[in-house]
Parts: structure tokens; C-alpha cells; sequence
């Protein structure tokens, strides 16, 4: 008798029809979204990950970088699985694969041996070391481990080596993409703070983003400027390179000399303030430049204040280029205004992009509604709410900064809205409540090709507009009855 | 992080029991009596590292705080940092009840989000860091990583259990300083009043190439002092025992003697303590035999 | 059991060319790497039957390997599949989230309502490692029973930290299994043990064994032609192919290992007369195990291929009486012509072509004769986890001489690519746009690409047209730039 548990027999039964029913009808009520929302310690589809997920992002970001996990090799897979399918491009990354005996002893002999073997094998020009959940808990040393690798030989004196801890049960992806960020700048400028020189260079900080299309947007908006702009962590090559018969390892990214200059940049912004915090603070300490903290460009108003910052911070006028397609970007939105205009929505993702899709809806008219931050704090949460209170369309708005997507599946069947903004996971919610998903967040698993279009500045507004508007058009044309069935809409 | 460089921090190991606590709080009241600017960081989950400079029975702690409010993101300083005597600002790590969860991990925890919530500030002259037992977990080691704590004493007794576990220590102490700047800075006898006790440790200092830094005579004002959960300093600033942390802090203010240690072999700590006749000579035949055997 | 082996060579591929190929890549190590991986990679001895590299050993730090852990394959497997139980992953946040909808294994029924292939974590914070789990666990259990009635039951799925930490998930099921009267499974599957996914399918067998199996029975008597299928994990909806398949030729499936599977018609698996298995390694622990408490005999098949699929059939008719055996020749003789409709399309599009696989632990060799039925041959094959087992298995599959690697890292595939000069490689997803960079044509063998089922007459056609489709796509025309 196998029943450890000390339960019952009992017969194989099916659950019947009309039980299935009710709880189907059930779960959508009010009495269960009290119920729901009463949960202490379960968590149910939440929509953020951990943070080596996102120093792994980071560490594909600059030239010749090998992200390097110290932990269990089953973790590496996960970030880099995770990569793939939302870019559709390779993901190389290393893990020194601890196991049970790394979990007694430590993880020094697996972080030296998998040191050698991966600069043997990738010959990487820098290898980038974050931690899973393992190192963190028996309290791994990097440090001392790295510094030891280097006395024993196994590293070549002049490659570089960051390494970051990011525990995964404390903040998610985007506090680990700071902390690997972080640690990046700081072995790679060491030293190379020069009085009195200036690269001319404006640095840019992207924060987590996983669209390459913004990347790009960023670099064509330095190009219309006419300035020299440096992204710190540039994806666009490395997950978006060309497919022409050869495969490279490191594609593109940051170039580590560009990086190591950048503290002596002519200035540095960091569009997002809340997925490089620390990197920023620690920025503002030490670099040469002016340095600024901005809300990332989604929108009109964020992108006309990133650019004037641009200008201010550069000496170089907004170009005549850029204010025409603002232009066209307010043309856009005019002429779709009504399609969206008091539409309702649910939203959720990142702080950083949560802010700006509520920002862009704002000057929509459209009513963010429904607010979920991704492990929010208190602290976000009132910077959320403030940003809401600054148009008379966010007074409808209740954040909720300590839920999952499954309390939002409560909300949107209490107190239904027109549409999601948020990410691939959305997508059951959105099935159920009958309304469309908007993905302009990270992880996309189900579309092809949304990571390259770009959401930030003027185009990016265009084509938020754009798909939004047009999926509701098409809903009318899908749904309406014949007599409403129209040519023009 | 950047330190101040004027900033020293300071562990304080020892085996479990040994005084740990009292010498800290007594020798930190010592220096802020100096006029020191000091803060203590408990690292034991037991938190009973600031009572005596807080007057409390039980400071709340970094962790119990993060589990009330489920994240440590939530966490915010003036919930955990408080002022005592002389101005010594004092954080306890906290932690579980032995047999669950991880105590280390509460250490690691509890030093980053100091450091990120600016608790370094660098007005102060001293760190300490009061850490459970030995070193059982890299957890525990935290405190001794780079840019945190380079000078390391350790409070022992002329016990044999206590000498054992500061022999313990030192070879943790021999690991990390291959990578980074640790220091053995000398041992602090607490003393027990046993035999040759003061020779002893001056013995066992020499053999691990570092010094006793002082002898705290054994004395019952500390525990009177601690029945009113104060130090002695602040109890009784004129008793004699105070004089003693007022110079134990002095030295520890003056001290440059920053060593690597040199670790003894179990036999030639077996030998120290048999010449000191802490240990019987002819203890090996007699090793697994009964009194009345 | 042993099929006539003949000997298959595929042209320019000797044991000596292999070799020289693999010592190449060794090459690529440092001296000690060398020395870990070089019993790992060989040239395939197909009659010898027997194994010709080493494998289940510790993945050597650095080299890019593939492998995930063993909480991968207790959730991702062998537990996640079960539609009606919530598996909790148990611990931080990022592991449930990873395995969240990426397997594959579809599921019948409403999402919430009666199946439950969604996330579920007890979103371990700092708190939670420092003063422990369990306690939470307890409550986060109870708060599912009210949130989701008609579960079935719950596996709690630790991850690292609860290993680390020391929490005792064990009581806390027992506890709340009888506080509940519903199963609550402690699956201790923490990533660090072991050495690959393959630990997790053999501690979630164990579970099984310890705390599923003869807990339920089945209302109905017991059969002749009663049967389980084991290993069957529905990717693309595979499971449901193969079990009409097998009601088809006169069996009653009474449970389907784990593939839109339910709890309770597994926990009644001990009452079936024949266990049939399709992944010989996430799955052949319980089988064994029902063989000797039960005396339930297995065997194992492949449904990939019309070739593989009639012979499996075949073997499977033998250990019944002639009703069976009839209809087994009479499903044959309904789909064979189908199926060679589906030959006579494809082939003369895939004919001479070659593939190099990576996968799992079952497919590198359960494939091969698909990709033989449409004309192609392996030149090259390996596993993620398999262990000696498998590559037995393996020997007699693979032609001749062609290469075979376990846990092969990523430089030593592109290398063998680049040697062996495969027109398609069937892989996983952190492999496919390497191969694709390439300009290798690449389907993915883990999830059948977003597309499947691949098994059983249902599946071929949809194989084939995917293999056609990847390696002839006229977008690996347009590679090269004309400029």
C-alpha cells in the first residue's frame, strides 16, 4: 500500500458536467474576486520573473560578453530559453552548473572551472557573472572567487570580469538587470576617469527594455540630432542580427572601450529610472557629465521632454526633422482619437513602461482603469498614482502594486474594461474576458516581430496607436450585425 | 560600494557564549565615550547585540521587519535603526529560530539593504560587526567580504573550546584574506579565571602571529550592569571594569597590528594547551576511557 | 524484443572520419575539459547494440550545455502535464514562470475551472529563505483548495532554496493532505540534485510510486484489453493520436502518463493488464515498479513514422489473443495507404537528405525511422540526459560511424554541423537560431516547433509537411546577398 499520506481509497471518479459549470460561472463573480483577493501566501501567474533573468539581458548587451550564471546550469537554461523566444535569436550564455557538492562547499571550483573553459571555448572579450538562487543562499563570495581565479591564472589579466549578485527571491528581473548593469560600468571605467576630457558623447541608459526596435529609435534619434549617442547595454545587434549563413557568437552590443569612456561623457540619462536605479545613483556619483533622470520616451509629452533634454544637455536644437514628426505623431493621434478615446484598459508591466503606456493613454483620452505593477513597491505605487492624477482620465484608475495576473482576471470579470496592455501571459485573461491583449511588454512568446517595432518616441506612439485603433476597428467589423456592417469606419 | 576611507569596521567573532555581545557593547560604549562615532550590526538571529547600548530587551530586527511587511523593498532605515548611549546607532540582522529557515542568508540580507538605504554614513568612525558563533555558513562570513569588515578580533577565554574555536576562526580568516584585505587585529581575552589564563592567550596570540589585545578581568559589575541592560561604561562610568573597555576601546582606536594569521595544526594546539596543562599529557591512551575505568 | 539489425552507412562517414572530426572539437578544450568530455562524444558501433559513449554524468562548468534540472523535469515532465491538480512551484518566483506554458503539453478543459496549466508559486522572498517556507506553504495549499475546488490534487514541486534552507515539505503534506482529504505530493526536486533534468523524472516516479499509485480504483471490472500509456505527454496534442490509435485497435487507455492526464485514473494505473511506454527514460522507474509489485508487464513503442508505428503495433498485437491481433492488421491496412500517399509527396522533396538531432532522452533515436520513412538518414545524434540505457537503444537506430553526443555543448554542435553537413537539425530552442545563423534548415524536437502532434498516424503527416516545409522553405534562397 503505497498511500504514504494515510488517505482513503476511493473509486476513480469524473467530476460532474454540471459542477464544472458552476465553478466556471463561479470564478468570474464578485464573491470570488473577494476571495481571490483575500489570498496571503498563494501567488497565481505573476508577471514578473527573477533577476538573473534580466542581468542575463544585460550581460548580451555589451561587445564580446559572455553572461556567465554561477549557479545551477538548469537556471542558465531558463534566462536563456526565455531569450529566445521572445527575440527569436540565439542567447549564448554559460553556467558553471553547481550541484549538490557546489551546495556544501561552495562554488568556487565550479565558478574557476567553468571561468577557463568558457574564455577557452567562446573567447569572449569580457565574461559578465550573475548568481541564481544557490551561491545566494549559502552565501557564495564572488569576490573573493573572481579575485582568486585571476591569482590562479584562469582569467587573462586584461578581461574584464563584472559580476553582480541577484538573488531571485528578492525584487525581479529588472533589479538584476541593475545590478548587472552596475557592476559592468564599474569594472569596465575603473580607472578610466580622465580630469578634464570629455568624449563629446551622450550616454544613454536604456534600463530593461527588450525591444530592439526602441534601440534603434534611440540611435535614429541621436543620428537626426546630429550627435554622438552611446547606449550603455545596446541589444539591437545582438538580438536582432542579420541571418546571412554565419553564426556570431557576439553579434554586437556596447563596445567595451566606448563603455569604458562613457564616464567621461558629456552627459548621461537614464530613461529608466526605476530598472537602473542604482546604476544611475551610482552614475550621478561618478561620472564626469551632466547626468538626468527621465521617464522613458513612450508618448508624446515623455519623448518632446527626452528630446528637449537632449537638446539642453547637447547644445544642438531639436532638428526640424524630429518636430515634423511629432507633428505627424499628434496628426496620428487626432485623426484615431476616437477609436480609442474613453476605451478602457487594463494595464500592467514594468514600472518603467507601465508609466509610459499610462502616459500615452492619458493623451489619448483613453482610461487606464485597471493598474498592475509588476512587484511593485509603495514607493512606485505613489509615483504611479500621482502620474494618474495629473489628467482628469486617470481618476478612474486603482493600482494594485502587491497582485497577479490572476486578481486581474477577477477585476476584468467584475469590472469588465475594453482592453489589456501587457505581455504574452496576458493572453488567457484576454481570452476570457473577451477583449484584445496589446503586447507591448516583455515576455512575447506568441507573435512574431513586436520586439522590433519600436514603441518609444513619436513612431513609437504611431504604432501603439496603430494597433490598438485598428484591433478595435476590426472588432467592429468582426462583431457588428449586418445592418451596422459598414465600407467606412 | 565606496567607503569613507576613515571608516574602520570591525567583526568580532568567538565561539557561541563566550561574551561576544557584552565585550562589543561594552568596548563600543567605550569608544563613544571617546567620542567616537560608532554603529553595531548584529549578526546573530538571537539580536542580542544592541540591548545594552538600547536599554531594550530586544531590538526589532532588519528581518523581523521584512516579515511583516513580506519585501524587503518595502524596508525603509528608521524602521530598523535606532539610537542608543553615546549616540551608537544600532541595527540587529535578526533571524530564525534554530532548526528553520536560513540565519546566514538574514545576514547577507540585512548588510545589503544597509548598505543600498545609505546606513554608512560617513560621519561614523567605527563599524562592528557582532556575528553568531563560528563561522557556520558563507552567510556568516558576510561581514568579513571585501569592503566590509577588515579587522577581525576575537574574543576567547583560557578555555579549551573557546581557543579551539578562535584557532577556527583564524583559518577562515587565512582563506579570505588571499582575496581581499581581512586582518586578524588581535584577541580579546574575556577572562574565565582560569589557570595561567593571561599567558595562555599570550601564547596562543604569538603562535597565530598576532597579539592579546587585552585582558578583561572577570568582574560581576558587567552583570549587574546588565541586569539594568546597560554596559558598565554607562552603569557605572567610575567603576574600575569600565576603566578596563575604556582601554580595551583605546587600544582597539590605537591598534595597527594587522595580521594574516597563522593558524596552528590540531597537534600544536593539543601541545599549547597540554604545556599549559589544559589538556592531561598522557591524554591519548586514556582517550574513550571513563573516570572510574 | 530485438528487431533484425541490418547495417546502415551513410556515404563518406567511417569511424575514422567521425573520429578525427571529434577529435577536433576536442581540440577546443583546455586539458582538463578535454579529459571530461572526450568518453562523451564517439562514432555510433550500430551492431554492437551497446553504448558507445558515457552519459548521466555532471555537466562540465562553461561549455553551454543545454541540460536543465531536476526541478525541470519533475514539473516541466512529469507532474506539470497532469491537467487537474495545481503543481506548485514552490520557492522564487522565476523557476514557475520559466515553465509557465513551455512545454507544450496540452491539456483538456477551462483553465481554472477543471485544469490548472497555469502558474503557481509561493514566491519565495528574502523573509521566506530566512525564516522558511513551511508555513506558507501550509496556508498557500489551503488558499488553492478554496480558489480552485475541483483540483484534484496538489504536488508541491521545491525548488533550490527549500532544499538549501532544510524546510520540511514532507510533514507539511502529510498535514495538509488529511486536513484537505485531497493528495498533496512533496516532490523533492531542487535543481542542484543531480546532473540533469533526468534526477527530476526518477524523484517524481518515486512520488508517484510513494504516494499516488493505488489510492484510487476504477467503478468499472477490469478488462482484457485494459492498458496505460506511459510517457505519453501530449506535446501538440501527441496523446491524442496515439490513444485512439490504441482504442482503435481494440485497447481501453485507463490512464495516460502524464499527457492531459488525470490523477485519479493514474493512482488506479496498479488494476491495468499491460503498461505500454513511449518515453522509455522519464517513465520506465514506475513501469519497473508496477512490474514487480503488480506483475503489470510493459513494452516499449514508437509512434514515430508509419514504419515504426506498424512494427510497434505488431509487437504490441503478440501479447494479445487474435481480436486484437485482427484489428491491429486492420488499422494497418487503413492508414498504410494513407501514409504512402504521404510518402510518395514528401520524399521526392527529402530524399538523400540528412538531419542531426539533439533532444531529450527519447526522441534522438524514436525519430530516426520517421526521417528514414521520408528518405532521409541521421548522420549524427545525442541527448540532453539520456543515460547507458538509452544509448543501447540508440546503437542499433543510427547508421554506422555517424557521431553520437551527450550533453554535447553548443560549440561542439556547431562544429559537427559544420563537419557533417546536416540539411536539417532537429533540436531545442536554445539551439535553433545558431543552426538558423547558419543557414541550417532547424525544427524544434522538444515542442514540435509550435506545431505537432508528430505522433502516431495522425502525426506523420504533420511531420512530414514540417520537415518539408524547413527544409525547403524559399527563404534559405534568399541568405546570400547577390551583392
Amino acid at each position: 500500500m503505497a498511500n504514504n499520506l494515510g488517505l482513503a481509497v476511493k473509486p476513480v471518479t469524473e467530476t460532474p458536467e454540471s459542477e464544472k459549470k458552476r465553478v466556471a460561472e463561479w470564478i468570474n463573480t464578485e464573491e470570488y474576486k473577494e476571495l481571490n483577493f483575500k489570498r496571503e501566501a498563494l501567488v497565481v501567474m505573476p508577471p514578473h520573473t527573477c533577476q538573473p533573468l534580466g542581468a542575463e539581458l544585460v550581460a548580451h548587451a555589451f561587445e564580446g560578453s559572455l553572461p556567465f550564471v554561477h549557479g545551477s546550469q538548469g537556471c542558465a537554461s531558463y534566462y536563456r530559453s526565455t531569450l529566445n523566444r521572445h527575440f527569436r535569436e540565439p542567447a549564448p550564455a554559460v553556467s558553471d552548473s553547481m550541484t549538490e557538492d557546489g551546495a556544501v562547499f561552495g562554488g568556487q571550483n565550479n565558478l574557476h572551472e567553468g571561468l577557463e573553459n568558457c574564455i577557452a571555448l567562446y573567447k569572449p572579450k569580457m565574461v559578465s557573472v550573475f548568481t541564481s538562487c544557490m551561491p545566494e543562499i549559502i552565501g557564495d563570495d564572488l569576490t573573493s572567487f573572481i579575485k582568486n581565479a585571476r591569482n590562479a591564472g584562469l582569467v587573462p589579466e586584461e578581461m574584464p570580469v563584472p559580476y553582480a549578485n541577484t538573488p531571485s527571491f528578492n525584487g525581479s528581473h529588472i533589479h538584476g538587470y541593475d545590478a548587472m548593469l552596475l557592476s559592468i560600468l564599474q569594472t569596465l571605467t575603473d580607472g578610466k576617469k580622465v580630469e578634464g576630457r570629455c568624449t563629446g558623447k551622450l550616454n544613454l541608459i536604456p534600463g530593461f527594455d527588450a525591444n530592439t526596435g526602441n534601440f534603434r529609435e534611440y540611435k535614429r534619434i541621436f543620428s537626426e540630432f546630429g550627435i554622438e549617442g552611446l547606449i550603455l547595454g545596446d541589444i539591437s545587434d545582438v538580438f536582432d542580427s542579420p541571418l546571412d549563413g554565419e553564426y556570431r557568437t557576439y553579434p554586437g552590443g556596447t563596445p567595451l572601450e566606448d563603455a569604458a569612456d562613457s564616464i567621461n561623457g558629456k552627459a548621461t540619462i537614464t530613461v529608466g529610472p526605476r530598472s537602473s536605479a542604482k546604476t544611475f545613483k551610482w552614475v550621478e556619483d561618478n561620472y564626469a557629465g551632466t547626468n538626468e533622470s527621465m521617464p522613458m520616451p513612450l508618448g508624446i509629452a515623455n519623448t518632446d521632454a527626452f528630446l528637449m533634454k537632449i537638446a539642453e544637455l547637447t547644445g544642438h536644437e531639436v532638428p526640424e526633422s524630429l518636430k515634423a514628426e511629432r507633428g505627424r505623431a499628434v496628426d496620428a493621434m487626432t485623426d484615431a482619437h476616437q477609436y480609442i478615446h474613453g476605451k478602457k484598459f487594463a494595464v500592467y508591466g514594468d514600472p518603467d513602461q507601465l508609466m509610459g503606456y499610462i502616459s500615452f493613454l492619458l493623451e489619448m483620452g483613453a482610461v487606464p482603469y485597471h493598474v498592475l505593477i509588476n512587484k511593485g513597491t509603495k514607493k512606485v505605487a505613489k509615483e504611479v498614482q500621482a502620474l494618474l492624477d495629473s489628467s482628469p482620465y486617470g481618476a478612474k484608475a486603482t493600482i494594485y502594486h502587491k497582485h497577479d495576473l490572476w486578481h486581474l482576471r477577477s477585476l476584468l470579470m467584475t469590472d469588465p474594461v475594453d482592453a489589456i496592455i501587457g505581455d504574452t501571459h496576458g493572453k488567457g485573461l484576454a481570452r476570457d474576458a473577451g477583449i484584445p491583449l496589446f503586447r507591448f511588454g516583455f515576455p512575447i512568446f506568441d507573435r512574431v516581430n513586436l520586439h522590433r517595432r519600436p514603441i518609444i518616441g513619436y513612431q513609437g506612439a504611431i504604432n501603439m496607436l496603430t494597433e490598438i485603433c485598428n484591433k478595435f476597428l476590426d472588432i467592429t467589423d468582426e462583431t457588428c450585425d449586418e445592418r451596422h456592417f459598414e465600407i467606412m469606419r | 560600494m565606496e567607503k569613507s576611507k576613515k571608516m574602520r569596521q570591525i567583526a568580532i567573532y568567538g565561539k557561541g557564549g563566550i561574551g561576544k555581545s557584552t565585550t562589543t557593547q561594552n568596548t563600543v560604549a567605550g569608544l563613544a565615550s571617546l567620542g567616537k562615532k560608532v554603529m553595531i550590526v548584529g549578526c546573530d538571529p538571537k539580536a542580542d547585540s544592541t540591548r545594552l547600548i538600547l536599554h531594550a530587551k530586544a531590538q526589532e530586527t532588519v528581518m523581523d521587519k521584512v516579515r511583516e511587511l513580506g519585501t524587503v523593498e518595502d524596508l525603509e532605515l528608521d524602521d530598523v535603526l535606532k539610537y542608543g548611549y553615546g549616540d551608537v546607532k544600532c541595527v540587529e540582522s535578526g533571524g530564525p529560530e534554530p532548526g528553520v529557515g536560513c540565519a546566514g542568508r538574514g545576514v547577507i540580507t540585512a548588510i545589503n539593504f544597509l548598505e543600498e538605504e545609505g546606513a554608512y554614513t560617513d560621519d561614523l568612525d567605527f563599524v562592528f560587526y557582532d556575528v553568531l558563533g563560528d563561522v557556520v555558513c558563507g552567510g556568516f562570513a558576510m561581514p568579513i567580504r571585501e569592503n566590509k569588515a577588515e579587522e577581525i578580533y576575537i574574543v576567547v577565554s583560557g578555555e579549551m573550546m573557546a581557543m579551539y574555536a578562535a584557532n577556527n576562526i583564524s583559518k577562515g580568516i587565512l582563506k579570505y584574506s588571499t582575496s581581499g584585505n581581512v586582518r586578524l587585529a588581535g584577541l580579546i581575552c574575556n577572562s574565565r579565571n582560569t589557570d595561567r589564563e593571561a599567558d595562555l592567550i599570550e601564547a596562543l596570540a604569538a603562535k597565530l602571529g598576532t597579539q592579546m589585545i587585552h585582558f578583561v578581568p572577570r568582574d560581576n559589575q558587567v552583570q549587574r550592569a546588565e541586569l539594568r541592560r546597560m554596559t558598565v561604561i554607562e552603569y557605572s562610568p567610575e567603576h574600575k571594569q569600565a576603566d578596563e573597555y575604556r582601554t580595551l576601546a583605546q587600544k582597539i582606536n590605537d591598534n595597527k597590528m594587522f595580521v594574516v594569521p597563522t593558524p596552528l595544526e590540531m597537534d600544536e594546539l593539543e601541545e599549547l594547551l597540554m604545556e599549559f596543562g589544559i589538556m592531561e599529557v598522557d591524554d591519548e591512551e586514556n582517550v574513550g576511557k571513563a573516570e572510574n575505568a | 524484443m530485438a528487431e533484425k539489425v541490418e547495417l546502415k552507412t551513410v556515404e563518406g562517414v567511417t569511424k575514422e572520419s567521425t573520429q578525427s572530426i571529434i577529435d577536433d572539437v576536442l581540440a577546443l578544450y583546455p586539458e582538463k575539459g578535454k579529459k571530461k568530455r572526450a568518453p562523451h562524444l564517439a562514432p555510433n558501433d550500430q551492431l554492437s547494440g551497446k553504448a558507445c559513449v558515457n552519459s548521466n554524468k555532471k555537466t562540465v562548468p562553461g561549455v553551454m550545455s543545454a541540460r536543465g534540472c531536476a526541478y525541470a523535469g519533475a514539473k516541466g515532465v512529469v507532474w506539470g502535464p497532469i491537467r487537474d491538480m495545481v503543481h506548485i512551484s514552490h520557492g522564487p518566483v522565476g523557476c514557475g514562470w520559466y515553465s509557465w506554458g513551455t512545454r507544450r503539453n496540452l491539456v483538456t478543459g477551462q483553465l481554472g475551472v477543471d485544469q490548472f496549466a497555469m502558474q503557481f508559486t509561493s514566491d519565495f522572498q528574502e523573509r521566506d529563505v530566512v525564516y522558511g517556507g513551511d508555513k506558507k506553504l501550509e496556508k498557500l495549499i489551503h488558499e488553492a483548495k478554496e480558489l480552485f475546488p475541483l483540483a484534484k490534487g496538489f504536488s508541491v514541486l521545491s525548488e533550490c532554496p527549500v532544499g538549501l534552507i532544510g524546510d520540511d515539505i514532507n510533514a507539511v503534506a502529510k498535514r495538509v493532505a488529511q486536513d484537505l482529504d485531497t493528495p498533496v505530493i512533496p516532490c523533492n526536486c531542487e535543481g542542484f540534485r543531480g546532473v540533469s533534468q533526468s534526477l527530476g523524472h526518477h524523484i517524481s516516479n518515486d512520488t508517484i510510486r510513494d504516494y499516488i499509485i493505488e489510492t484510487r480504483e476504477f467503478e468499472e471490472p477490469i478488462g482484457p484489453y485494459d492498458i496505460a500509456l506511459i510517457g505519453e505527454y501530449n506535446i501538440g496534442g501527441d496523446a491524442w493520436s496515439t490513444k485512439p490509435l490504441l482504442e482503435e485497435c481494440g485497447f481501453n487507455v485507463k490512464a495516460v502518463w502524464t499527457g492531459d492526464g488525470e490523477l485519479e485514473k493514474i493512482a488506479a494505473t496498479h488494476q491495468v493488464k499491460l503498461n505500454v511506454i513511449h518515453c522509455y527514460r522519464s517513465m520506465n522507474y514506475m513501469c519497473k515498479v508496477m512490474e514487480e509489485k503488480y506483475g503489470i508487464p510493459w513494452i516499449e513503442l514508437n509512434f514515430f513514422g508509419p514504419s515504426k508505428i506498424k512494427t510497434s503495433l505488431r509487437k504490441l498485437a503478440e501479447l494479445f489473443d487474435d481480436t486484437i491481433k485482427e484489428k491491429v492488421e486492420a488499422v494497418i491496412a487503413k492508414y498504410d495507404p494513407q501514409m504512402q500517399a504521404i510518402i510518395e509527396e514528401y520524399k521526392p522533396r527529402l530524399d538523400g537528405k540528412k538531419v542531426m538531432l539533439y533532444v531529450g532522452g527519447l526522441r534522438p533515436r524514436h525519430t530516426i525511422g520517421a526521417y528514414e520513412d521520408l528518405g532521409m538518414s541521421c548522420v549524427g545524434s545525442g541527448y540532453e540526459f539520456a543515460h547507458s540505457d538509452d544509448y543501447d537503444r540508440t546503437a542499433p537506430e543510427m547508421p554506422e560511424a555517424t557521431v553520437v553526443f551527450d550533453d554535447a555543448s553548443e560549440i561542439e554542435l556547431e562544429k559537427f554541423a559544420e563537419e557533417m553537413k546536416p540539411d536539417l537539425v532537429g533540436s531545442g530552442i536554445k539551439e535553433k537560431y545558431m543552426f538558423q545563423k547558419m543557414g541550417v534548415p532547424f525544427r524544434q524536437m522538444h515542442s514540435w516547433d509550435y506545431s505537432g502532434p508528430y505522433h502516431g498516424y495522425k502525426g506523420f503527416p504533420i511531420f512530414a509537411r514540417d520537415i518539408d516545409m524547413a527544409i525547403n522553405s524559399p527563404t534559405w534562397n534568399l541568405v546570400k546577398s547577390p551583392f
